[in-house]
Protein backbone atom coordinates (compact mmCIF):
# COMPACT_ATOMS: atom_id res chain seq x y z
CA UNK A 1 0.00 0.00 0.00
CA UNK A 2 1.11 3.46 -1.05
CA UNK A 3 1.71 6.15 1.49
CA UNK A 4 -1.33 8.27 -0.21
CA UNK A 5 -3.40 5.05 -0.30
CA UNK A 6 -2.08 4.21 3.30
CA UNK A 7 -3.86 7.61 4.69
CA UNK A 8 -6.89 7.57 2.45
CA UNK A 9 -8.72 4.45 3.77
CA UNK A 10 -8.98 6.76 6.99
CA UNK A 11 -11.39 8.53 4.61
CA UNK A 12 -15.26 8.14 4.14
CA UNK A 13 -15.69 6.85 7.38
CA UNK A 14 -18.86 6.69 9.42
CA UNK A 15 -18.73 8.10 13.06
CA UNK A 16 -19.21 4.15 14.25
CA UNK A 17 -16.42 3.19 11.85
CA UNK A 18 -14.30 5.46 13.59
CA UNK A 19 -14.59 5.07 16.59
CA UNK A 20 -14.14 1.48 18.59
CA UNK A 21 -16.39 3.15 21.72
CA UNK A 22 -19.33 3.81 19.22
CA UNK A 23 -19.17 0.36 17.70
CA UNK A 24 -19.28 -1.16 20.86
CA UNK A 25 -22.02 1.06 21.98
CA UNK A 26 -23.88 0.15 18.94
CA UNK A 27 -23.44 -3.88 19.08
CA UNK A 28 -24.48 -3.72 22.83
CA UNK A 29 -27.47 -2.15 21.94
CA UNK A 30 -28.91 -4.81 19.35
CA UNK A 31 -27.70 -7.58 21.85
CA UNK A 32 -30.02 -5.44 24.60
CA UNK A 33 -32.70 -5.25 21.86
CA UNK A 34 -32.57 -8.66 20.18
CA UNK A 35 -32.40 -10.22 23.89
CA UNK A 36 -35.57 -8.82 24.48
CA UNK A 37 -38.17 -11.81 23.46
CA UNK A 38 -41.85 -11.36 22.71
CA UNK A 39 -43.85 -13.59 24.46
CA UNK A 40 -44.66 -16.71 22.60
CA UNK A 41 -48.80 -17.57 21.30
CA UNK A 42 -49.00 -21.67 21.94
CA UNK A 43 -52.58 -20.90 23.41
CA UNK A 44 -54.50 -20.96 19.65
CA UNK A 45 -54.80 -23.71 17.44
CA UNK A 46 -55.07 -21.63 14.69
CA UNK A 47 -51.60 -21.61 12.00
CA UNK A 48 -49.59 -18.84 13.36
CA UNK A 49 -48.18 -17.24 10.01
CA UNK A 50 -49.82 -14.76 7.82
CA UNK A 51 -51.66 -16.28 4.76
CA UNK A 52 -49.76 -16.55 1.39
CA UNK A 53 -49.86 -13.82 -0.64
CA UNK A 54 -51.84 -15.11 -3.37
CA UNK A 55 -54.88 -15.30 -0.94
CA UNK A 56 -54.38 -11.63 0.50
CA UNK A 57 -54.41 -10.78 -3.27
CA UNK A 58 -57.38 -12.46 -3.89
CA UNK A 59 -59.37 -11.17 -1.17
CA UNK A 60 -58.05 -7.41 -1.92
CA UNK A 61 -59.47 -7.88 -5.25
CA UNK A 62 -62.33 -8.72 -4.73
CA UNK A 63 -62.81 -5.59 -2.11
CA UNK A 64 -61.33 -3.78 -4.49
CA UNK A 65 -63.94 -4.71 -7.01
CA UNK A 66 -66.68 -3.69 -5.27
CA UNK A 67 -68.74 -5.38 -1.87
CA UNK A 68 -71.60 -3.70 -2.97
CA UNK A 69 -74.25 -6.66 -4.72
CA UNK A 70 -75.29 -9.68 -3.02
CA UNK A 71 -73.89 -12.81 -4.10
CA UNK A 72 -74.56 -16.12 -4.81
CA UNK A 73 -76.20 -17.69 -1.64
CA UNK A 74 -75.37 -20.89 -2.43
CA UNK A 75 -71.34 -20.26 -3.17
CA UNK A 76 -71.25 -22.84 -5.98
CA UNK A 77 -67.43 -22.07 -7.29
CA UNK A 78 -66.25 -22.69 -3.78
CA UNK A 79 -68.78 -25.31 -3.73
CA UNK A 80 -67.58 -26.98 -7.01
CA UNK A 81 -63.89 -26.70 -6.13
CA UNK A 82 -64.26 -28.53 -2.81
CA UNK A 83 -66.31 -31.13 -4.34
CA UNK A 84 -63.52 -31.97 -6.69
CA UNK A 85 -60.92 -31.81 -3.96
CA UNK A 86 -62.99 -34.13 -2.34
CA UNK A 87 -64.31 -36.02 -4.75
CA UNK A 88 -68.26 -35.72 -3.94
CA UNK A 89 -71.04 -34.32 -5.62
CA UNK A 90 -71.12 -30.55 -5.04
CA UNK A 91 -74.46 -30.95 -3.74
CA UNK A 92 -73.76 -33.12 -0.56
CA UNK A 93 -71.22 -30.18 0.31
CA UNK A 94 -72.33 -26.97 2.01
CA UNK A 95 -70.32 -24.09 2.51
CA UNK A 96 -71.04 -22.02 6.10
CA UNK A 97 -69.33 -19.09 8.31
CA UNK A 98 -66.87 -21.24 9.86
CA UNK A 99 -67.19 -25.03 10.94
CA UNK A 100 -68.83 -23.74 14.22
CA UNK A 101 -71.97 -21.90 12.12
CA UNK A 102 -72.22 -24.98 10.72
CA UNK A 103 -72.30 -26.81 13.95
CA UNK A 104 -74.67 -23.92 15.51
CA UNK A 105 -77.11 -24.64 12.82
CA UNK A 106 -76.65 -28.16 12.87
CA UNK A 107 -77.18 -29.07 16.56
CA UNK A 108 -80.42 -26.00 16.07
CA UNK A 109 -81.83 -27.84 13.33
CA UNK A 110 -81.52 -31.28 15.04
CA UNK A 111 -82.28 -30.23 19.12
CA UNK A 112 -85.84 -30.12 19.95
CA UNK A 113 -86.36 -28.85 23.76
CA UNK A 114 -85.20 -31.63 26.44
CA UNK A 115 -83.10 -33.47 23.75
CA UNK A 116 -79.38 -33.78 24.69
CA UNK A 117 -76.23 -33.50 22.78
CA UNK A 118 -73.48 -36.74 24.40
CA UNK A 119 -70.07 -35.30 23.55
CA UNK A 120 -66.85 -36.76 25.06
CA UNK A 121 -64.94 -34.62 27.83
CA UNK A 122 -62.47 -33.04 28.23
CA UNK A 123 -63.53 -31.37 24.72
CA UNK A 124 -63.79 -28.00 22.65
CA UNK A 125 -66.23 -25.80 24.97
CA UNK A 126 -68.35 -24.24 21.62
CA UNK A 127 -70.66 -27.77 21.68
CA UNK A 128 -72.02 -27.51 25.24
CA UNK A 129 -72.95 -24.20 24.61
CA UNK A 130 -74.81 -24.71 21.48
CA UNK A 131 -76.13 -27.55 23.08
CA UNK A 132 -77.88 -24.91 25.83
CA UNK A 133 -78.41 -22.49 22.83
CA UNK A 134 -80.55 -24.88 21.41
CA UNK A 135 -82.79 -25.47 24.26
CA UNK A 136 -81.17 -28.68 25.13
CA UNK A 137 -78.51 -30.15 27.27
CA UNK A 138 -75.01 -31.23 27.14
CA UNK A 139 -73.98 -34.76 28.22
CA UNK A 140 -70.19 -34.31 28.71
CA UNK A 141 -68.86 -38.12 28.48
CA UNK A 142 -65.56 -39.17 30.36
CA UNK A 143 -62.94 -40.21 28.01
CA UNK A 144 -62.69 -40.48 23.82
CA UNK A 145 -64.30 -43.37 22.26
CA UNK A 146 -66.98 -45.50 21.01
CA UNK A 147 -68.00 -47.13 24.05
CA UNK A 148 -67.53 -44.30 26.31
CA UNK A 149 -70.04 -42.48 24.06
CA UNK A 150 -72.45 -45.20 23.61
CA UNK A 151 -72.68 -45.87 27.53
CA UNK A 152 -74.13 -42.31 27.66
CA UNK A 153 -76.54 -43.06 25.02
CA UNK A 154 -80.60 -42.89 26.10
CA UNK A 155 -84.10 -41.96 24.38
CA UNK A 156 -83.11 -38.66 24.92
CA UNK A 157 -79.98 -38.25 23.18
CA UNK A 158 -80.55 -36.46 19.53
CA UNK A 159 -76.71 -35.54 18.77
CA UNK A 160 -73.58 -36.94 19.59
CA UNK A 161 -70.51 -34.45 18.37
CA UNK A 162 -67.03 -35.87 18.17
CA UNK A 163 -63.97 -33.45 17.69
CA UNK A 164 -61.40 -35.45 15.54
CA UNK A 165 -58.58 -35.53 15.85
CA UNK A 166 -60.10 -34.19 19.09
CA UNK A 167 -59.41 -30.94 20.97
CA UNK A 168 -57.95 -30.65 23.62
CA UNK A 169 -56.27 -34.25 23.78
CA UNK A 170 -55.62 -35.09 19.70
CA UNK A 171 -57.10 -38.51 20.39
CA UNK A 172 -58.03 -40.03 16.82
CA UNK A 173 -60.95 -42.17 16.39
CA UNK A 174 -60.05 -43.94 13.47
CA UNK A 175 -62.65 -44.59 10.02
CA UNK A 176 -63.64 -48.42 11.71
CA UNK A 177 -64.33 -46.85 15.27
CA UNK A 178 -66.62 -44.09 13.67
CA UNK A 179 -68.04 -46.86 11.61
CA UNK A 180 -68.19 -49.02 14.81
CA UNK A 181 -70.26 -45.92 16.41
CA UNK A 182 -72.65 -45.30 13.91
CA UNK A 183 -73.82 -48.64 13.44
CA UNK A 184 -74.46 -49.10 17.52
CA UNK A 185 -76.16 -45.62 17.51
CA UNK A 186 -79.87 -45.52 17.69
CA UNK A 187 -81.86 -44.23 14.63
CA UNK A 188 -82.96 -40.85 15.89
CA UNK A 189 -79.34 -40.44 16.84
CA UNK A 190 -76.84 -37.99 14.29
CA UNK A 191 -73.34 -37.43 14.30
CA UNK A 192 -71.76 -34.72 14.00
CA UNK A 193 -67.83 -35.41 12.98
CA UNK A 194 -65.82 -32.02 13.59
CA UNK A 195 -63.01 -32.26 11.52
CA UNK A 196 -61.81 -28.79 11.67
CA UNK A 197 -58.09 -30.88 13.02
CA UNK A 198 -57.95 -33.30 10.46
CA UNK A 199 -55.15 -31.42 8.08
CA UNK A 200 -52.77 -32.31 10.57
CA UNK A 201 -53.98 -36.52 11.15
CA UNK A 202 -51.12 -38.81 10.18
CA UNK A 203 -54.34 -40.23 8.28
CA UNK A 204 -56.26 -40.77 4.74
CA UNK A 205 -58.41 -37.35 4.79
CA UNK A 206 -61.32 -39.48 2.87
CA UNK A 207 -61.70 -42.44 5.37
CA UNK A 208 -65.21 -39.96 7.18
CA UNK A 209 -65.72 -39.01 4.33
CA UNK A 210 -66.04 -43.05 3.15
CA UNK A 211 -68.58 -43.63 5.64
CA UNK A 212 -71.17 -40.79 4.07
CA UNK A 213 -72.33 -43.02 1.67
CA UNK A 214 -73.80 -46.16 3.73
CA UNK A 215 -74.53 -43.41 7.23
CA UNK A 216 -77.20 -40.69 6.63
CA UNK A 217 -76.74 -39.94 10.03
CA UNK A 218 -73.16 -38.78 10.07
CA UNK A 219 -72.15 -34.98 8.60
CA UNK A 220 -68.40 -34.23 8.85
CA UNK A 221 -67.54 -30.62 9.64
CA UNK A 222 -64.03 -29.30 8.43
CA UNK A 223 -62.71 -25.85 8.88
CA UNK A 224 -60.32 -23.86 6.98
CA UNK A 225 -59.55 -22.37 10.22
CA UNK A 226 -56.58 -24.34 11.74
CA UNK A 227 -54.17 -25.70 8.82
CA UNK A 228 -55.11 -23.64 6.09
CA UNK A 229 -54.35 -20.35 8.52
CA UNK A 230 -57.47 -18.79 7.31
CA UNK A 231 -59.81 -18.02 10.38
CA UNK A 232 -60.12 -14.66 9.73
CA UNK A 233 -62.46 -15.56 6.60
CA UNK A 234 -64.61 -17.24 9.05
CA UNK A 235 -65.16 -19.85 6.41
CA UNK A 236 -66.04 -24.00 6.47
CA UNK A 237 -68.18 -26.64 5.18
CA UNK A 238 -70.05 -29.30 5.55
CA UNK A 239 -70.28 -32.89 4.13
CA UNK A 240 -73.13 -35.58 4.30
CA UNK A 241 -74.52 -38.27 2.69
CA UNK A 242 -76.68 -38.38 -0.73
CA UNK A 243 -79.78 -38.77 2.20
CA UNK A 244 -78.60 -35.68 4.03
CA UNK A 245 -79.38 -33.05 1.38
CA UNK A 246 -82.18 -32.03 3.67
CA UNK A 247 -80.62 -31.53 6.84
CA UNK A 248 -77.86 -29.76 4.85
CA UNK A 249 -80.09 -27.17 3.45
CA UNK A 250 -80.81 -26.60 6.55
CA UNK A 251 -77.01 -25.77 7.68
CA UNK A 252 -76.55 -23.10 4.86
CA UNK A 253 -76.42 -19.46 5.73
CA UNK A 254 -79.60 -18.06 4.03
CA UNK A 255 -77.63 -15.15 2.16
CA UNK A 256 -74.55 -17.33 1.54
CA UNK A 257 -70.90 -17.15 2.96
CA UNK A 258 -69.30 -13.58 2.70
CA UNK A 259 -67.34 -12.63 -0.47
CA UNK A 260 -64.25 -12.12 0.82
CA UNK A 261 -64.16 -15.39 2.57
CA UNK A 262 -65.00 -17.27 -0.79
CA UNK A 263 -62.59 -15.42 -2.89
CA UNK A 264 -59.53 -15.88 -0.16
CA UNK A 265 -60.55 -19.95 0.55
CA UNK A 266 -61.31 -20.26 -3.45
CA UNK A 267 -57.60 -18.83 -3.79
CA UNK A 268 -56.32 -21.33 -1.05
CA UNK A 269 -57.61 -24.09 -2.13
CA UNK A 270 -56.25 -23.94 -5.95
CA UNK A 271 -52.82 -22.12 -5.01
CA UNK A 272 -52.08 -22.97 -1.98
CA UNK A 273 -52.06 -27.12 -1.07
CA UNK A 274 -48.53 -27.50 -0.80
CA UNK A 275 -48.52 -24.34 1.60
CA UNK A 276 -50.68 -26.88 3.95
CA UNK A 277 -49.14 -30.19 3.32
CA UNK A 278 -45.61 -28.21 4.62
CA UNK A 279 -47.28 -27.13 7.64
CA UNK A 280 -48.42 -30.61 8.17
CA UNK A 281 -45.28 -31.89 7.42
CA UNK A 282 -43.51 -29.90 10.15
CA UNK A 283 -46.23 -30.22 12.90
CA UNK A 284 -46.16 -33.41 12.47
CA UNK A 285 -42.34 -34.14 13.13
CA UNK A 286 -42.20 -31.29 15.85
CA UNK A 287 -45.18 -32.92 17.71
CA UNK A 288 -43.71 -36.27 17.69
CA UNK A 289 -40.61 -35.21 19.44
CA UNK A 290 -41.98 -32.68 21.63
CA UNK A 291 -44.36 -35.45 22.85
CA UNK A 292 -40.89 -37.55 23.69
CA UNK A 293 -39.03 -34.43 25.22
CA UNK A 294 -41.71 -33.72 27.09
CA UNK A 295 -42.36 -37.34 28.45
CA UNK A 296 -38.79 -37.36 29.28
CA UNK A 297 -39.11 -34.32 31.68
CA UNK A 298 -41.61 -35.99 33.22
CA UNK A 299 -45.04 -34.74 32.13
CA UNK A 300 -47.63 -37.21 31.15
CA UNK A 301 -48.85 -36.69 27.28
CA UNK A 302 -50.80 -38.34 25.29
CA UNK A 303 -50.17 -39.09 21.51
CA UNK A 304 -51.62 -36.70 19.58
CA UNK A 305 -52.54 -36.10 15.91
CA UNK A 306 -53.21 -32.66 16.01
CA UNK A 307 -51.14 -29.16 16.14
CA UNK A 308 -51.36 -29.32 20.41
CA UNK A 309 -50.03 -31.60 23.35
CA UNK A 310 -52.01 -31.57 25.97
CA UNK A 311 -49.47 -31.77 28.93
CA UNK A 312 -50.22 -32.83 32.99
CA UNK A 313 -46.89 -31.98 34.91
CA UNK A 314 -47.07 -33.89 37.73
CA UNK A 315 -47.75 -32.36 40.83
CA UNK A 316 -48.76 -28.96 39.10
CA UNK A 317 -52.28 -27.79 38.90
CA UNK A 318 -52.65 -26.97 35.35
CA UNK A 319 -54.09 -22.82 36.09
CA UNK A 320 -50.36 -23.25 38.17
CA UNK A 321 -48.69 -24.35 35.24
CA UNK A 322 -49.80 -22.16 32.48
CA UNK A 323 -48.71 -19.34 34.84
CA UNK A 324 -45.36 -20.23 35.00
CA UNK A 325 -44.81 -21.27 31.30
CA UNK A 326 -46.23 -17.29 31.01
CA UNK A 327 -43.27 -15.99 33.32
CA UNK A 328 -41.38 -18.38 31.17
CA UNK A 329 -42.40 -15.89 27.78
CA UNK A 330 -44.63 -19.38 26.58
CA UNK A 331 -48.78 -18.63 26.43
CA UNK A 332 -50.58 -21.61 26.67
CA UNK A 333 -54.69 -22.54 26.94
CA UNK A 334 -55.57 -23.75 30.90
CA UNK A 335 -57.43 -26.99 30.38
CA UNK A 336 -60.16 -25.53 32.59
CA UNK A 337 -61.67 -24.09 29.31
CA UNK A 338 -61.90 -27.72 28.38
CA UNK A 339 -62.72 -29.85 31.54
CA UNK A 340 -59.78 -30.66 33.17
CA UNK A 341 -58.47 -28.04 35.26
CA UNK A 342 -54.56 -30.35 35.74
CA UNK A 343 -53.84 -30.10 31.79
CA UNK A 344 -53.10 -27.26 29.57
CA UNK A 345 -52.82 -27.21 26.13
CA UNK A 346 -49.82 -25.49 24.11
CA UNK A 347 -49.80 -25.64 19.91
CA UNK A 348 -46.88 -27.34 18.27
CA UNK A 349 -45.32 -25.06 15.58
CA UNK A 350 -41.87 -25.16 14.53
CA UNK A 351 -38.91 -26.38 16.12
CA UNK A 352 -37.93 -23.31 17.58
CA UNK A 353 -40.95 -22.72 18.63
CA UNK A 354 -40.87 -26.32 20.33
CA UNK A 355 -37.24 -25.04 21.78
CA UNK A 356 -38.90 -22.28 23.61
CA UNK A 357 -41.45 -24.51 25.05
CA UNK A 358 -39.59 -26.74 26.28
CA UNK A 359 -37.16 -24.29 27.67
CA UNK A 360 -40.25 -22.91 29.51
CA UNK A 361 -41.15 -26.25 30.61
CA UNK A 362 -37.86 -27.37 32.22
CA UNK A 363 -37.54 -23.75 34.35
CA UNK A 364 -41.54 -24.40 35.50
CA UNK A 365 -40.68 -27.33 36.55
CA UNK A 366 -37.02 -26.80 37.82
CA UNK B 1 -39.28 -12.67 14.00
CA UNK B 2 -39.62 -13.96 10.75
CA UNK B 3 -39.05 -10.66 8.16
CA UNK B 4 -38.31 -12.41 4.76
CA UNK B 5 -41.50 -12.21 2.01
CA UNK B 6 -41.10 -15.82 1.38
CA UNK B 7 -41.27 -16.48 5.30
CA UNK B 8 -44.38 -13.42 5.94
CA UNK B 9 -46.78 -14.76 3.20
CA UNK B 10 -45.14 -12.43 0.86
CA UNK B 11 -46.14 -9.74 3.00
CA UNK B 12 -43.44 -6.85 4.53
CA UNK B 13 -43.21 -7.08 7.97
CA UNK B 14 -40.55 -4.49 9.20
CA UNK B 15 -37.73 -5.32 11.96
CA UNK B 16 -37.63 -4.62 15.17
CA UNK B 17 -36.52 -1.23 16.15
CA UNK B 18 -32.59 -1.63 17.03
CA UNK B 19 -32.23 -5.20 15.52
CA UNK B 20 -31.09 -4.13 11.78
CA UNK B 21 -27.52 -6.12 11.76
CA UNK B 22 -24.64 -4.06 11.91
CA UNK B 23 -22.85 -3.83 8.75
CA UNK B 24 -19.28 -1.91 8.28
CA UNK B 25 -16.95 -1.56 5.60
CA UNK B 26 -13.71 -3.29 5.56
CA UNK B 27 -12.03 -0.70 8.45
CA UNK B 28 -8.65 0.51 7.97
CA UNK B 29 -5.34 -1.21 9.07
CA UNK B 30 -3.33 0.78 11.27
CA UNK B 31 0.14 0.61 11.12
CA UNK B 32 2.25 -0.17 13.70
CA UNK B 33 3.50 1.72 16.85
CA UNK B 34 6.13 3.84 15.59
CA UNK B 35 3.82 4.53 12.48
CA UNK B 36 0.65 6.00 14.62
CA UNK B 37 3.44 7.55 16.79
CA UNK B 38 5.01 8.83 13.40
CA UNK B 39 1.68 10.02 12.95
CA UNK B 40 1.22 11.76 15.64
CA UNK B 41 3.89 13.86 15.64
CA UNK B 42 2.88 14.67 11.91
CA UNK B 43 -0.56 15.96 13.03
CA UNK B 44 1.17 17.51 15.60
CA UNK B 45 3.04 19.83 12.51
CA UNK B 46 -0.28 20.14 10.66
CA UNK B 47 -2.04 21.93 13.08
CA UNK B 48 1.43 23.68 13.80
CA UNK B 49 1.46 25.02 9.84
CA UNK B 50 -2.54 25.65 9.89
CA UNK B 51 -1.73 27.88 13.12
CA UNK B 52 1.32 29.60 11.29
CA UNK B 53 -1.02 30.26 8.54
CA UNK B 54 -4.27 31.43 9.93
CA UNK B 55 -1.36 34.05 12.30
CA UNK B 56 -0.76 35.43 8.79
CA UNK B 57 -3.84 36.73 8.44
CA UNK B 58 -3.48 39.10 11.25
CA UNK B 59 -0.64 40.86 10.13
CA UNK B 60 2.00 39.50 7.43
CA UNK B 61 -0.42 39.82 4.69
CA UNK B 62 -2.25 42.62 5.23
CA UNK B 63 0.82 44.37 5.71
CA UNK B 64 2.86 42.53 2.34
CA UNK B 65 -0.55 43.66 0.60
CA UNK B 66 -0.13 47.13 1.76
CA UNK B 67 3.52 47.29 0.86
CA UNK B 68 3.04 46.17 -2.76
CA UNK B 69 -0.41 48.70 -2.87
CA UNK B 70 2.52 51.39 -2.12
CA UNK B 71 4.93 49.94 -4.93
CA UNK B 72 2.12 50.45 -7.12
CA UNK B 73 1.21 53.79 -6.20
CA UNK B 74 4.70 54.75 -6.52
CA UNK B 75 5.08 53.29 -10.03
CA UNK B 76 1.42 54.43 -11.77
CA UNK B 77 1.59 58.09 -9.64
CA UNK B 78 -2.43 56.52 -9.36
CA UNK B 79 -3.46 56.10 -5.05
CA UNK B 80 -6.81 54.36 -5.92
CA UNK B 81 -5.21 51.39 -8.53
CA UNK B 82 -2.70 51.03 -5.56
CA UNK B 83 -5.81 50.40 -3.00
CA UNK B 84 -7.93 48.37 -5.21
CA UNK B 85 -4.26 46.20 -6.17
CA UNK B 86 -3.90 46.09 -2.67
CA UNK B 87 -7.07 45.25 -1.32
CA UNK B 88 -7.58 42.68 -4.57
CA UNK B 89 -4.92 40.84 -3.87
CA UNK B 90 -4.80 40.40 -0.04
CA UNK B 91 -8.87 39.04 -0.70
CA UNK B 92 -7.27 36.35 -3.25
CA UNK B 93 -4.68 35.55 -0.75
CA UNK B 94 -6.91 34.90 1.92
CA UNK B 95 -9.55 32.53 -0.15
CA UNK B 96 -6.63 30.80 -1.74
CA UNK B 97 -5.45 30.36 1.95
CA UNK B 98 -8.66 29.32 3.52
CA UNK B 99 -8.81 26.48 0.29
CA UNK B 100 -5.53 25.24 1.73
CA UNK B 101 -6.23 25.00 4.94
CA UNK B 102 -9.36 23.12 4.50
CA UNK B 103 -7.22 20.66 2.85
CA UNK B 104 -4.46 20.68 5.36
CA UNK B 105 -7.40 20.11 7.99
CA UNK B 106 -8.68 17.11 5.92
CA UNK B 107 -5.15 15.30 5.72
CA UNK B 108 -4.75 16.37 9.76
CA UNK B 109 -8.19 14.41 10.42
CA UNK B 110 -6.88 11.15 8.03
CA UNK B 111 -3.28 11.59 9.96
CA UNK B 112 -5.33 11.21 13.49
CA UNK B 113 -7.22 8.65 12.43
CA UNK B 114 -3.99 7.02 11.31
CA UNK B 115 -2.34 7.62 14.62
CA UNK B 116 -5.30 5.76 16.63
CA UNK B 117 -7.48 8.77 17.78
CA UNK B 118 -10.93 8.64 17.24
CA UNK B 119 -11.21 12.19 15.37
CA UNK B 120 -14.81 12.95 13.76
CA UNK B 121 -14.31 16.48 13.21
CA UNK B 122 -11.36 18.69 12.01
CA UNK B 123 -9.89 21.58 13.88
CA UNK B 124 -9.80 24.11 11.74
CA UNK B 125 -12.45 26.14 13.24
CA UNK B 126 -11.18 26.05 16.85
CA UNK B 127 -7.70 27.24 15.49
CA UNK B 128 -9.19 29.45 13.10
CA UNK B 129 -11.46 31.31 16.40
CA UNK B 130 -8.21 30.96 18.48
CA UNK B 131 -5.66 32.64 15.90
CA UNK B 132 -8.38 35.33 15.36
CA UNK B 133 -8.03 36.27 19.04
CA UNK B 134 -4.43 36.45 19.44
CA UNK B 135 -4.06 38.15 15.84
CA UNK B 136 -6.79 40.67 15.84
CA UNK B 137 -5.28 41.67 19.63
CA UNK B 138 -1.61 41.73 18.41
CA UNK B 139 -2.87 43.96 15.45
CA UNK B 140 -4.66 46.37 18.00
CA UNK B 141 -2.09 46.69 20.19
CA UNK B 142 0.73 47.47 16.90
CA UNK B 143 -1.79 49.89 15.19
CA UNK B 144 -3.07 51.65 18.29
CA UNK B 145 0.24 51.99 20.16
CA UNK B 146 3.40 51.35 17.35
CA UNK B 147 1.95 51.70 14.08
CA UNK B 148 -0.15 54.72 12.68
CA UNK B 149 -2.57 56.28 15.06
CA UNK B 150 0.37 56.26 17.76
CA UNK B 151 1.48 59.34 16.66
CA UNK B 152 -2.02 61.02 16.90
CA UNK B 153 -3.43 59.60 20.31
CA UNK B 154 0.31 59.64 21.68
CA UNK B 155 1.35 63.13 20.51
CA UNK B 156 4.87 62.45 21.62
CA UNK B 157 5.47 60.49 19.21
CA UNK B 158 6.67 61.07 15.18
Amino acid sequence: MGLLDYYRQFQGLSDEEVSDELRQVAAERRARALERLEPLDLSNTTWFELPPSTVVNAVTYIARRGLHRYIDPHAAELRGELAAALAMPAEQVVVGNGAAQLLGAAVHALMEPGDELVTPWPSYPLYPLLARRARGSAVPVPGFGAEAILRAINDRTRVVTVCNPHDPTGAFLDGAEVEALLEQLPERVVVLLDEALIDYADVPREASLALLETHPRLIVFRSFSKAWGLAGLRCGYAVGGPESSTLLERLEPELGVNELGQAGVLEALRASPRVVARRVETVAAERERLVGELRALGCNVPDTQANFVWVEARGIDGAEFAARLQRAGVIVAGGARFGDPSRVRAAVQTQAAGERLLSAVRNSLG
Amino acid sequence: MKTDPTDTGGLFISRRPGTRPIKYRRLPERGSAARQTFDTALALSLAGLMIFINLLFWGPLPAGWLWIGARVFYWTDSVGFGIFVSFLGLLLTLIGALAVLKRIDHAWILVRRASGRDQRSGIIGPIFATTAVVGGTAFTFWLIFIGGLGSSIMPGQQ
